[in-house]
């Protein structure tokens, strides 16, 4: 079964073009890395996938449930996609734990004490069980990744969204960050994340995606485009990025 | 979200209810009582005395008249022009207030018979060496606006060469003349007399000219029992000595010779203490309540202009421009004058200010709650809907928290804006704190201090708000 079907998805923003007819399956427990030159439209295509950027023209269906038709629940259909930002967007109104609590709580997923020992066991499992009573903005970066991480899964979702993950960090808090991603692809959850880190791309994706200008330009295993890639343009950016 | 509109929405018409309801009591009253208009400044005529209480020739036939009469009245002093306009809009019933009989005004006011006899003086420093309009070439002239004495000054003015300065207050006119700013004043023969009397260091240099009369006014065929009553009684009064008695108590010689009055600034401090102090209270209430319904006005139309959906926005960003974009002032008189005038519906000028207040400061709060929303990173948002949190919930748990927290310097500076902005409306004649200082400045004459006074209090006020608001923003942080 495919959780996620996209065909034919186009998004403009005005004359501008960013999405040119994309098509993309993922498959159950995929792990899909998508990679490319920055304005290639890889950030646009994952915000699509739970809409908080609305297609110009396109299916998209996840989990069965058709996105772009009006009928349909968008908010149901969003607590089982959980989504990762570049910049964490932690509540900056409440606590690590309140972070994580809110959402199952607000949306009657689980009871004030279930939704504790949740976030205690999450934040367990992300290295920060300290945390549990800390204000976000005291933490940093590569903790707050974490945090937001363990606020996503509080959910239960079906599906992890990753939007550059690791971008706005420090170079020594990546790894961590990354390390709590491997576990989770390992563990069998089903994952799209829009990276830079090409050594995450390669160890732990099952399929890698180059996008460019809108493009689909070049997918396959991570030894496909790593070690030979087709496309003259996957072999230009490649070479730029690894060999930088 | 919707729960929140309908909340607030409620909450405002209930409010506003509740404020038109007090409104129609006096008319709703079995016995007629009668609202009547008078100047604030125009002694002997009509001011307030060292109790805060209206005296003079006007107040004191009108009260003289409605007991002979028996009927139930209110003296409202809301200004000369402010009362020409509420007698024209039927806010009121009548005026009196030293009005000159003239054709002009006859075509819009029905009078009753003169009850005072005047005519026009010029008056001019003490020490002055002018004799009389001739000397007035090339000088400056202060009048009065709306007064038949300005009327006869401006008239003049070309034949004799001089310009003339406007002013809505006496005393600001007489002041002009002895700081030396205009050469000359012309004024109501028994007003200029009693200003001297009472320590005014001008002096009259011209003979009564243009004998005027004196009238007491309604609007035009709205009134004729009370025309009546008034006639009636001013006949009875005239014959059995009363009316004399009036005239004597306020101008003979004899009558005015006060105890000597301590015109130091702590003497008229203490004088005026309780006039002050219950200016100062008008004040706080005017401010509290129109800050209660700002807000409420603000939030409202701030939250509809951060909907996702155009309409909402579209009536927020109007509101805010309409209000906004009025001078309080302009925005004061058309609400106090103008909408009973199209509605027939009278409202009190407390009311009129708390609404005017609530539009224009609502306006503004509307305007930074939008921002302070607005000023919410959109990946906030963006996170909540992102874990299924529908935008209701999403907006109440973590996107208005933070927003309110950027908005609070802003809540407290529009309280600060809110508590001066009130002394504007000392126009439609809300006895505030400015108010209650342009009255005692009127009978005392002493401008200077008593503005010293109301400035340093308003200063004082302001202070110990922006204590409190700090120590509030302070608890709010932590």
């Amino acid at each position: 079964m495919n959780r996620i079907e996209v065909s034919h998805l186009i998004k403009n923003y005005g004359s501008n073009e960013v999405l040119k007819d994309l098509d993309l399956t993922v498959g159950n427990n995929e792990v899909v890395v998508m990679i490319g030159p920055s304005g290639s439209g890889k950030s646009t295509f994952l915000r699509c996938l739970n809409r908080l950027e609305e297609p110009t023209s396109g299916e998209i269906i996840v989990d069965g449930y058709n996105l772009s038709d009006s009928k349909s629940d968008l908010n149901q259909i969003r607590e089982k996609i959980g989504m990762v930002f570049q910049h964490f967007n932690l509540f900056k109104n409440l606590t690590v734990a309140e972070n994580i609590m809110l959402a199952p709580v607000e949306l009657g997923k689980m009871t004030a004490e279930k939704a504790q020992t949740t976030a205690k066991k999450l934040l367990e499992t992300v290295g920060l069980a300290d945390k549990y009573d800390a204000n976000p903005q005291s933490l940093s970066g590569g903790q707050k990744q974490r945090v937001a991480i363990a606020r996503a899964l509080a959910m239960q979702p079906d599906i992890l969204l990753f939007d550059e993950p690791t971008s706005a960090l420090d170079p020594e808090m990546v790894g961590d960050v990354l390390a709590v991603m491997k576990r989770l692809a390992k563990d069998g959850m089903t994952m799209v994340v829009v990276t830079h880190e090409m050594g995450f791309a390669k160890e732990v994706a099952d399929r890698v995606i180059f996008m460019a200008d809108g493009h689909i330009v070049e997918q396959g295993t991570p030894q496909e485009i790593f070690e030979t890639p087709q496309n003259e343009r996957t072999k230009d950016f490649l070479n730029k990025v690894l060999n930088a | 979200m919707k729960k929140l509109i309908v909340f607030l929405s409620s909450f405002l018409l209930v409010g506003l209810f509740v404020f038109g309801h007090q409104a129609q009591q006096p008319v709703q009253a079995a016995e007629k009582t009668y609202e009547i208009g008078t100047d604030v400044t125009y002694p002997p005529f009509e001011f307030a005395n060292e109790k805060n209480q209206y005296v003079g020739i006007d107040i004191d036939i009108m009260k003289a008249i409605a007991k002979s009469e028996g009927f139930k009245m209110n003296i409202k002093p809301l200004g000369f022009n402010a009362a020409v306009q509420a007698v024209q809009s039927e806010q009121i019933d009548g005026m009196i207030a030293g009005m000159t009989i003239t054709p002009e005004r006859q075509a819009k006011f029905d009078f009753a018979d003169p009850y005072y006899k005047t005519g026009v003086v010029m008056a001019v420093q003490k020490d002055s060496k002018i004799k009389g309009l001739e000397g007035l070439r090339g000088k400056r002239v202060a009048i009065k606006t709306g007064t038949s004495a300005g009327a006869y000054a401006t008239a003049r003015a070309k034949e004799y060469g001089f310009t003339t300065v406007t002013f809505d207050d006496s005393d600001n006119m007489y002041n002009d003349v002895v700081n030396g700013n205009s050469a000359a004043c012309f004024e109501d023969e028994p007003v200029m007399q009693y200003g001297i009397k009472t320590g005014l260091k001008l002096k009259i240099v011209t003979k009564p000219a243009e004998g005027g009369e004196y009238g007491f006014a309604v609007k035009k065929g709205s009134n004729p029992e009370l025309i009546a009553k008034f006639n009636k009684g001013l006949a009875k009064l005239k014959t059995n000595g009363q009316y004399d008695k009036i005239k004597a108590k306020y101008l003979s010689t004899e009558s005015t010779k006060k105890a000597t009055v301590d015109h130091s600034f702590f003497g008229l401090l203490k004088e005026n203490k309780d006039a002050l102090l219950s200016g100062l209270g008008q004040t706080l209430l005017l401010t509290v309540i129109a800050i209660f319904f700002a807000t409420i006005f603000g939030v409202f139309f701030g939250l509809l202009g951060v909907l996702p959906n155009r309409f909402a926005r579209g009536i927020s960003n109007t509101v805010i421009y309409i209000f906004r974009g009025l001078p309080l002032l302009v925005l004061a008189l058309f609400i106090y004058t103008g909408i009973p005038s199209l509605t027939g519906q009278k409202i009190p000028a407390i009311v009129a200010g708390v609404i005017t207040l609530m539009f224009n400061e609502g306006a503004y709060t509307a305007a930074f709650v939008k921002g302070g929303i607005g000023a919410v990173s959109s990946g906030q948002m963006e996170a909540a809907r992102s874990l299924g949190l529908p935008y209701s919930k999403a907006m109440r748990r973590v996107v208005l928290p933070q927003g309110i927290r950027i908005m609070v310097p802003s809540f407290i500076n529009q309280f600060i804006i809110t508590l001066k902005d009130t002394s504007i409306l000392s126009i439609i004649g809300i006895l505030e704190l400015t108010q209650t200082g342009k009255i005692i400045i009127a009978r005392n004459l002493e401008g200077f201090k008593i503005w010293a006074m109301i400035a340093l209090i308003y200063l004082i006020v302001i202070t110990v708000l922006t204590w409190l608001s700090k120590y509030i923003e302070r608890r709010m942080a932590n």
